[in-house]
């Protein structure tokens, strides 16, 4: 029997430092659910900046342990500025060389793309030259109804969805990255959506569908058993439609619904703070999630900018939080804690003091049905496995997966 | 649990701490909230500590602040022999009417350091000395070693003062030998602040950053959110640490680490040369004779900062 595919491991998962450029926060589309707030047209990245802030990473080697680095690029849409890209990854690529830095073996660009400028010339090229160090994931949301529902063109007039425009493009992406995987972003009005979504992108040829619901407090009464009932009913499509042997779906993990130790499983989730977001003010966050365009209530936190570097005091919160300090009694008694995620970023928009000490709860619910519907899937699917005689074969080659939340 | 409340009579009621006053107009508290907080800290248990600007108070206010037991906290200027505690900005100190007293010299470092001989005259008249450096945050590799310097030539004047059976207590040396366990500020766990404005802050220095702070008001009540991230408990780094004497202030984490439960690396420092300092003090004066025979030794630590051991884990 073939392997079960899982969500594949984001890239040096845990021992890479993630590094974010937000070249722009101008985009084509308008997403209902984008949770960019301060979204516009003037805040590109200039060279300069995208310069010193390389200059200041790279000549602060020290202050950057991981073995491993991911720059990587978002927006708004980062395509729309593929000519600053491309030279920030060639200035990258020489100086990581020319300095004989840790990085320069073992680094990956990474785009997060809404697919739209996929085909043009100018990102062709850049993929072209840069393919063996690259990874770009296309957002699409599933069917074209599910997908037009939120992810529409920008401007006035009559609404218009980007379906088409991006799924044009899904082959051409395919074959240059046969394994790409797509994320989508689970709100209260897409619920109906769920499982014919996720078909709808393996019908594409998508072989991996990270797929998850808003930290945001957006759910309805009534939505984690509408969701449970999706879930139920993808499961029973994945295991029917034999999908498990190829594709993955992020909602089904072996790993979750379980009690957590309070002692040896007491990690933060999130990994803000590890990361470092700068912006096209050269302004440095612990993760984009913090900058001002990301905020719906509070204040950015800075941890400094490319002229000043890091304000390592400011790191201190986040690399000392765990789970238990931030966590209400509620999350530290769960039976069904594992795998019940949350975002740094969120928790201290929605928090009763500037703090990232105070974990927001909105997904309990969500969580809750999603566990249960995860049991139903194991269940059923290992009892199918036994009757066919693939169990052993199955446990012997299951891979473990890396849930992906941001 | 709450157990103390502050009260700041006026705007320009003197600082006791590490916050700075803002150089302003006088703005006495109403006499009204006046009355309406101690009957609040009657109804709550809690004990009360006044805080007193410079100059002389209504005969009205003294006769309300009197309905109620308490101490009081007043600068250098305003002493007057009822002073609890007195409060000393600068270097001109008349060490006579000191004598025996509970004082707080703020200064910055580079000033402590240059008047060595005026801390060690100090010493020697009042009964408890409160150094509160208000440049801590800008504590370099530099000033560090010369503070640590300092802190043992200190030690050596303590020694002497005990070896002629005085037991001076000053809280950069003398509180960690003293202390079994956590003795921090309190700020927002145990004490709370009522500003002229009639509305309660975690301290006073969040007050003077923006009166919108509040954590509650006369009419209200105490609304303290998040008020777990004041405890021990909740503060990652301290609570595995053993600088006991340490302020741990709030107010400072706030503005260096945007987090009140997290403290800067130059707050760590600081107490970790006092605490190592305190160390050796201890073997000190135990070399001359019997002393504290029920507490232990103080470990001898390898780390500044307790925060960069938990990263090692
Ligand atoms: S949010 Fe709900 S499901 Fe998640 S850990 Fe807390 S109690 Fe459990
Ligand atoms: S938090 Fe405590 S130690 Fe800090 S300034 Fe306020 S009263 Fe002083
Ligand atoms: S030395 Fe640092 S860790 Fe220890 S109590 Fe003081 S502030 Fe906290």
């Amino acid at each position: 029997m073939d392997d079960i595919k899982t969500t594949e491991s984001s890239w040096q998962s845990g021992i890479a430092k993630n590094i974010t450029f937000i070249v722009t926060k101008d985009c084509q589309l308008a997403c209902k659910y984008c949770y960019l707030v301060g979204k516009n047209e003037k805040e590109r990245m200039s060279w300069e900046t995208a310069k010193a802030a390389i200059d200041y990473i790279l000549g602060h080697e020290a202050d950057f342990p991981e073995a491993s680095v991911v720059w990587d690029f978002i927006g708004g849409e980062p395509f729309l500025e593929i000519e600053l890209i491309d030279r920030i990854c060639d200035y990258l690529k020489t100086e990581m060389f020319r300095l004989g830095h840790h990085w320069f073996n073992s680094y990956r660009f990474s785009f997060s793309t809404n697919g739209i400028n996929y085909h043009t010339p100018a990102v062709q090229a850049f993929i072209k030259k840069n393919i063996s160090h690259l990874s770009v994931g296309i957002t699409i949301d599933g069917t074209r109804q599910k997908h037009d529902l939120n992810r529409i063109w920008k401007g006035g007039g009559p609404e218009r969805g980007s379906y088409d425009d991006v799924v044009r493009n899904i082959p051409l992406w395919l074959e240059q990255f046969p394994g790409g995987g797509t994320k989508v972003t689970i709100s209260s009005a897409d619920i109906p959506y769920i499982c014919e979504s996720v078909l709808h992108l393996y019908s594409l040829g998508i072989h991996e569908v990270n797929i998850n619901v808003v930290f945001e407090d957006v759910w309805q009464e009534g939505d984690d058993r509408r969701f449970e009932e999706q879930l139920f009913a993808l499961a029973d499509a994945i295991i029917d439609g034999g999908y498990y042997q190829d594709y993955a779906c992020s909602f089904f993990s072996e790993h979750i619904g379980k009690p957590l130790d309070p002692e040896k499983e007491n990690q933060n989730w999130c990994g803000a703070g590890k990361m470092l977001s700068i912006d096209a003010a050269g302004t440095f966050y612990p993760c984009t999630r913090f900058a001002a365009y990301s905020l719906r209530e509070k204040k950015p936190i800075i941890i400094g900018n490319v002229r000043d570097g890091i304000d390592r005091n400011k790191l201190r919160p986040f690399l000392t939080l765990d789970r238990l300090t931030q966590s209400p009694q509620q999350c530290i008694d769960c039976d069904v804690a594992s795998g019940c995620a949350w975002c740094q970023g969120e928790n201290y928009d929605a928090a009763d003091t500037p703090t990232i000490y105070q974990r927001a709860t909105a997904i309990c619910l969500m969580h809750k049905a999603r566990v249960r519907a995860n049991n139903y899937y194991w269940n059923r699917l290992f009892r199918k496995l036994e009757l066919e005689g693939e169990r052993e074969d199955y446990e012997s080659n299951k891979r473990t997966v890396e849930p992906q939340n941001c | 649990m709450l157990q103390y409340m502050i009260i700041l009579l006026d705007d320009a009621s003197t600082s006791f701490c590490h916050y700075e006053v803002p150089s302003g107009e006088r703005r006495l508290i109403h006499l009204d909230d006046l009355r309406a907080a101690i009957r609040l800290a009657m109804i709550e248990n809690l004990t009360i500590q006044f805080v007193y600007p410079d100059y002389e108070l209504p005969q009205e206010y003294q006769e309300v602040i009197d309905t109620i037991d308490h101490s009081d906290i007043k600068p250098l200027l305003a002493v007057t022999p009822d002073a609890d505690v007195v409060t000393i900005n600068g270097w001109e100190i008349d060490n006579k009417s000191l004598s025996g007293r509970v004082a707080v010299l703020r200064t910055a470092m580079s000033e402590l350091l240059a008047h060595t001989r005026a801390v060690k005259d100090l010493l020697a008249v009042v009964q408890r000395l409160n150094v509160v450096i208000t440049d801590l945050t800008t504590l370099t590799d530099t000033n560090r070693e010369a503070y640590m310097h300092w802190l043992n030539e200190v030690g050596q004047t303590v020694v002497e003062l005990y070896i002629n059976g005085q037991s001076p207590q000053f809280n950069l040396l003398t509180d960690r030998m003293m202390l079994a366990a956590m003795n921090n500020c309190g700020a927002g766990d145990t004490c709370i602040t009522l500003a002229p404005n009639g509305r309660f802050y975690v301290c006073p220095g969040f007050y003077y950053d923006d009166p919108e702070n509040d954590v509650g008001d006369l009419r209200r009540g105490f609304d303290i959110k998040n008020r777990q991230l004041y405890k021990l408990n909740y503060a990652p780094i301290c609570r595995q640490c053993d600088a006991w004497q340490c302020r741990r202030c709030v107010w400072l984490n706030r503005h260096t680490t945007l987090e009140v439960n997290t403290p800067s690396h130059e707050q760590c420092v600081a107490a970790h040369l006092e605490r190592n300092a305190s160390r050796q003090l201890l073997t000190s004066i135990r070399q001359k004779g019997t002393f504290l025979p029920d507490k232990p030794e103080i470990n001898e630590i390898d780390y500044l900062d307790p925060f960069e051991k938990l990263q090692e884990r």
